[in-house]
């Protein structure tokens, strides 16, 4: 047993993605970790895209009902992150990138630079790399439409 | 590449439902209406696998669809008393 509850969380999810890849005959690996308070999964391996779906619909979908087995197991609600084929870790690196680049256009010219229209989570990537690289962002607009605003200092 | 989808999806469910041995799977196959498969879960649990606004059976779906590769499937939830 483990005595951590976020790595019994990762630990119930991968037995229970595990035994779908088994049944539909799919190579991945199941990959454990805890990050920032939350329990992270990855399904790792060549070939998982129908496991992404477009604009990462599937992953979305298997990621919630990994947390509904986990809440089954413990009784709580999980806020647990899936990531699948490094679709997750790709998207997160280029909302950084997106966010640095508007910090150097954002210094360049004195004027605040407005990002496309983004989920809060990818909002929340961009306003963590904005911060990292030294200035300073916020939301504006409504959902779905709400998106990043980088200032200049 | 003919999947097992009807056990797929009783893996999926039995995995989030309170009573996972009363979940059974029934295919059918449809007249040009694709493939139908028929969930059946103890009484307690049918509002776990539909979830709130339909979201947990959507989940279901889009994961049953998409390991189906593209083949249209319906898949209807009922319990034991076939509500």
């Amino acid at each position: 047993m483990t005595e951590n509850p976020l790595e019994a969380e990762g630990d119930i999810a991968a037995d229970y993605l595990e035994g779908l890849l088994d049944i539909i005959d799919v190579d991945g690996d199941l990959e454990m970790d805890v990050e920032n308070g939350r329990a992270m999964v990855a399904i790792v391996g060549e070939d998982l895209y129908e496991l992404v779906g477009d604009g990462g619909e599937v992953l979305d979908a298997l990621q919630d009902l990994a947390r509904l087995a986990v809440m089954r197991e413990t009784g709580h609600r999980s806020r647990l992150m899936l990531d699948v084929g490094g679709y997750r870790a790709a998207l997160r690196k280029e909302l950084t990138d997106q966010g640095t680049r508007a910090v150097d256009e954002v210094k360049r010219t004195g004027e605040s630079v407005s990002l496309p229209p983004m989920t809060p989570f990818e909002r929340k990537v961009v306003h963590d790399a904005v911060a990292a690289a030294g200035l300073v962002s916020e939301s504006s607009g409504e959902e779905p439409n709400r998106y990043v605003v980088v200032l200049p200092a | 590449m003919a999947r097992p989808l009807a056990e797929a999806l009783e893996h999926l469910v039995s995995g989030i439902v309170d009573h996972p041995d009363d979940v059974t799977v029934r295919e059918k196959q449809g007249r040009g209406r694709g493939t139908l498969l028929k969930v059946t879960v103890h009484p307690e649990d049918l509002g776990r696998v539909i979830g709130r606004a339909g979201r947990t059976a959507k989940s279901l779906r889009t994961v049953i669809n998409a390991i189906a590769g593209g083949r249209g499937v319906r898949v209807d939830f009922v319990d034991v008393n076939g509500r």
